[in-house]
């Protein structure tokens, strides 16, 4: 291992000294994303453009020190946090959105450039970035390609996989290559494909070009207020198979609902159960005719009020609540574990009520927050750190609910990435072959096991530091589950 | 190096684990913070200055040079506090922060010292700071301005400086000039208590003027009741909290007697007042009568239903001042207040609710940050071209004469209450 003054000494010779950080207390900075992962890196690198990109990964392949590619750190995988130590590189230097071509109805951007500044930029065009994470105020289109982020807006119009046309890239041995382009290619290996949700294991992404799509007509913004979570789980299946797909259709239950209120005063109704918050968007005949189903089927399945949003001002708020909610939730708590398990649409009832048997059991409050059309939930489970072994349990009873997602014929991540904390329960789904299929397409990016360590794969040594998953995979059941 | 226990140089400020504990790092305020947004740079992000009270909290950290820098550069803006979902009191914790500095900070204390000493013996001593204002208030409508700008003198920090001065500096306002309050007005809802600070009431006696004429208009009687003085906002923002208390005593003091909102058209010192049952929380014989004074503090935008309006032609840039928007969360009222004068065509530039830089002493202490948040409000002002800037803060008002300078625009800058003022009188000529 080279000392950190060589590490510092390579690093600034490929960015230039004031852009490397190394004092300890600017790197404990560096040391956590939006998670509960902790790992301090030995220097932190922000190089201004793709050329100074490459020359750090060559700098630190040469020096044989781990690297881990960083965005905003808004991260819910832990895909940021440097696991083996080594070098973060940050992309905060490269913001600027090169090109918005309203013909084409793309847009270059360099991969640090937040994921809502894409869309303001674009707004004067009539034009938008689908892709609409709840952390879209400050997470990076480079950080949501690697994580194939999704959005409440998602469940019409796709995740990230559908709106990223290329990528130029420093893959993991340093090299600079262009996957995908201005234009949508159908021949040969589709590696833009692979590179979108390997959570920056199979390099850095320099540039992006993206779509870019019409801001809708007119929109509706229904909020539904149910007494129970099962109640509007219900609603949510009785509402697709009435034949439409909303533009967004989110789940909020009572913990969320009071933590958002409380700090954005959004005009929730605290005292609720759970509520859905349905979009509608179209042309003006056709959403008002879809609002009028939608109304119907939350009334008939009990809902004790819907509110259509009566301007602007209005969805703004309901939505403003919505996009805070997971982090509002710290009102509540010092610290959650955040889960993002996917389960199909008809056991979305089924996964609530085990959701809600852990939390009694292990007596731990639990919140829900969820892409409801897409069957994506987000359990969060709230507890204080400093608390002695409320860690190791907070793990346990998310192992139990990531367990029952699988069982009920579910995936372990819907946008967030496996990333260091769900790594271990990858068995669950895939066999050894898929996964050391997985293993050599890294190696084809020039990944010898260094680049991103300790993330995505459940293989790898010296992942020591972030291995606390180990317990909850203990606790929740033995072996793989195929 | 981790001993558990908290590094704090002076434990009974230290910001509260509670209060840190509210951070669940998730990041979203990174966007929203100037120096963030500038530099690129964690460290100087809201989450990361956060994460360095935590170390020092924690115990994992001494309270280093490098530490007392990152804190330095933040503006105290409190664009992270408005956007935070958790509701992280980041204003208070910087204090808190600032205050550990005050008592023993690890690098310049020299310079430290001699801020502290000029805070309060000039800002807060209005006879002191009425001398010391005197040669500025000369200055600006002089001839000699006119030939220094030509000579070429005026470069670097003095010249920055110089740009800062209002072009026109109206007689100063202080509370012991004023009439004897009239016999008519004493019910709540007819009167108020015009609040007015320390450098507003010198620099910007015509704001405080017109903000008597406003309200006059909307039925609202204000009175600068004498023994009032300095707000405390810039002693507690570098950490002197010890002073600041002093200060709100005083004022508290002053004003609890009288009935009505006190109004106050400085949003700097209209946050630092509605947060005085904060600051003297923990003084048992205060508390509560600094909580109930701070019920009674308004911004002087937040009582003008009833104005009755007027004309203003002109294309108006309303910027937000930091402590109006995010501290005190008023956004709405001003522009409102605007879109109902005739003629006025508001103009929003990108960026107006971030930053100019000027942030009380900050655009003396860290001038190239300033000066970067600055030039992107002149870059912003050159491509808008708007004939006026309006803004509701003193500070923000010498930077944006230095700004609309920079953009080579003839812009006004104004304050709002001026903007009202003018307008009103306009309406008030047509009709006679
Ligand atoms: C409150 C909150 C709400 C959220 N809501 C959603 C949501 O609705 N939907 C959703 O999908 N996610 C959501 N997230 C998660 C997170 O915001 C996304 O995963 C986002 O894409 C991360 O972007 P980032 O810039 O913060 O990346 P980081 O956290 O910095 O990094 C994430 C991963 O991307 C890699 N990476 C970063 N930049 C690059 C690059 N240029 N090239 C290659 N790899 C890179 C990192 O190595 C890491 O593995 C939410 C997070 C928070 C805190
Ligand atoms: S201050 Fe608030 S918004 Fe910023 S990281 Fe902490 S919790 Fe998130
Ligand atoms: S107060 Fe302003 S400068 Fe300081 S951290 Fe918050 S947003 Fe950044």
């Amino acid at each position: 291992m080279p000392t950190r003054r060589e590490v510092v000494a390579a690093l600034a010779e490929a960015v230039g000294p004031a852009n490397v950080m190394w004092r300890p207390e600017d790197l404990a900075v560096y040391e956590f994303d939006g998670t509960i992962e902790r790992s301090t890196p030995h220097a932190v690198a922000l190089p201004a453009n793709a050329a100074e990109t490459a020359a750090v990964v060559r700098a630190c392949n040469r020096l044989g020190v781990p690297v881990t590619p960083r965005g905003a750190g808004t991260g819910l995988s832990g895909g940021s946090v440097p696991a083996r130590r080594g070098v973060v590189i940050s992309t905060a230097r490269m913001r600027s959105i090169l090109e918005i071509d309203p013909v084409d109805r793309i847009a270059i951007v360099e991969p640090g450039v937040p994921n809502l500044d894409l869309s303001k930029a674009a707004a004067p065009y009539g034009l938008f970035y689908a892709p609409d994470p709840s952390s879209q105020q400050a997470c990076t289109i480079g950080g949501n390609v690697a994580e194939n982020a999704g959005g409440p807006h998602c469940l019409a119009l796709g995740v990230t996989q559908n709106h990223v046309l290329g990528i130029e890239v420093v893959t993991a041995s340093g090299e600079l290559t262009w996957l995908g382009g201005r234009v949508p290619d159908a021949l040969g290996f589709d590696l833009r494909g692979a590179f979108i949700g390997s959570e920056g294991t199979l390099g850095i992404a320099t540039k992006v070009i993206v779509r870019l799509v019409p801001s809708p007509a007119s929109v509706i913004t229904l909020l539904a207020v149910f007494d129970s979570v099962q109640q509007a789980s219900e609603t949510v299946s009785a509402i697709i198979s009435a034949g439409m797909i909303p533009a967004a259709m989110e789940m909020m239950d009572r913990l969320c609902l009071q933590a958002a209120e409380a700090g954005f005063q959004c005009g929730y109704p605290p005292d609720a159960g759970a509520v859905l918050l349905v979009e509608l968007d179209g042309l003006p005949d056709i959403i008002d005719g879809q609002a009028a189903t939608v109304r119907a089927e939350c009334l008939e399945r009990g809902a004790k009020e819907v509110r259509l949003a009566s301007g602007q001002r209005e969805r703004e708020m309901l939505w403003k609540g919505r996009k805070g909610a997971i982090p509002a939730l710290g009102r509540l708590a010092p610290n959650y574990y955040i889960l993002d398990g996917v389960v199909p649409r008809s056991k979305l009832v089924e996964v609530m009520e085990t959701v809600s048997t852990v939390s009694e059991r292990f007596d731990i409050p639990i919140a829900n927050v969820f892409h409801a059309g897409d069957g994506n939930l987000h359990p969060l489970v709230l507890f204080d750190e400093r608390t002695p072994g409320a860690k190791s349990r907070v793990l346990e009873a998310g192992g139990e609910i990531m367990r029952a997602c699988v069982d009920a014929g579910g995936a372990l991540s819907g946008e967030h990435g496996i990333g260091a904390e769900k790594r271990m329960f990858m068995p669950w789904l895939y066999n050894e072959t898929d996964i050391e299929n997985m293993a050599r397409l890294r190696t084809v990016f020039g990944n010898t096991g260094d680049f991103n360590p300790c993330k995505l794969l459940p293989t790898g040594t010296g992942c020591g530091e972030m291995a606390h998953q180990a317990a909850a995979i203990a606790a929740a059941g033995p072996d793989a589950y195929v | 190096m981790a001993s558990d226990s908290p590094l704090w140089p002076l434990l009974s400020e230290a910001p509260t684990a509670e209060d840190l504990a509210r951070c669940v790092h998730c990041g979203l305020c990174l966007s929203s913070c100037p120096t963030y947004i500038v530099t690129g740079l964690e460290v100087e992000s809201p989450r990361g200055r956060i994460h360095m009270a935590k170390l020092v909290n924690e115990g994992r950290s001494e309270l280093t040079p490098a530490i007392q820098q990152h804190w330095e550069l933040c503006l105290q803006c409190r664009a992270c506090e408005a956007v935070c979902p958790s509701g992280v009191p980041y204003g208070r914790i910087q204090e808190h922060a600032r205050a550990q500095l005050d008592h023993a900070a690890p690098k310049q204390r020299g310079q430290r010292r001699v801020r502290k000493f000029l805070l309060r013996n000039v800002i807060a001593r209005p006879r002191v700071l009425a001398a010391a204002m005197a040669p500025a208030r000369w200055y600006a409508n002089s001839f000699a301005r006119r030939l220094a700008r030509r000579s070429g003198l005026l470069r670097g920090r003095l010249g920055a400086m110089e740009s800062q001065l209002p072009r026109n500096v109206g007689r100063p306002y202080r509370p012991a000039n004023t009439a004897s309050p009239s016999a008519a007005a004493t019910d709540e809802t007819s009167s108020g208590v015009l609040f007015t600070g320390c450098v507003m009431g010198e620099l910007f006696g015509n704001v405080h003027r017109a903000t008597e004429r406003v309200y006059a208009r909307a039925g609202i009687d204000l009175r600068a009741t004498p023994g009032q003085g300095c707000c405390g906002a810039l002693h507690a923002h570098d950490g002197d909290l010890e002073f600041a208390r002093k200060l709100a005593r005083k004022n508290i003091a002053a004003l609890e007697t009288t009935t009505g909102p006190i109004v106050v058209n400085s949003a700097g010192c209209g946050a630092a007042m509605k947060e005085y049952g904060d600051l003297l929380s923990g003084d048992p014989k205060w508390a509560s009568r600094a909580a109930a004074f701070a019920v009674r503090v308004k911004d002087s935008s937040e009582l003008l239903n009833d104005f009755p309006g007027g004309s203003f032609e002109g294309r108006v840039a309303y910027q937000d001042a930091c402590h109006l928007a995010h501290a005190q969360r008023i956004r709405e009222q001003p522009r409102t207040l605007l879109g109902t004068l005739a003629g006025c065509s508001l103009v929003e530039t990108p960026g107006a609710d971030v930053c100019c830089g000027a942030a009380g002493i900050y655009s003396l202490v860290q001038s190239e940050m300033s000066g970067v948040l600055r030039q992107r409000k002149a870059d912003q002002f050159a491509a808008a071209r708007p004939d006026v800037v309006v803004t509701a803060n003193p500070g923000c008002h010498l930077q944006y004469e230095a700004a609309v300078r920079q953009a080579g625009i003839p812009a006004r800058v104004m304050h709002l209450m001026e903007v009202l003022d003018e307008a009103a009188s306009s309406n008030s000529q047509q009709q006679d």
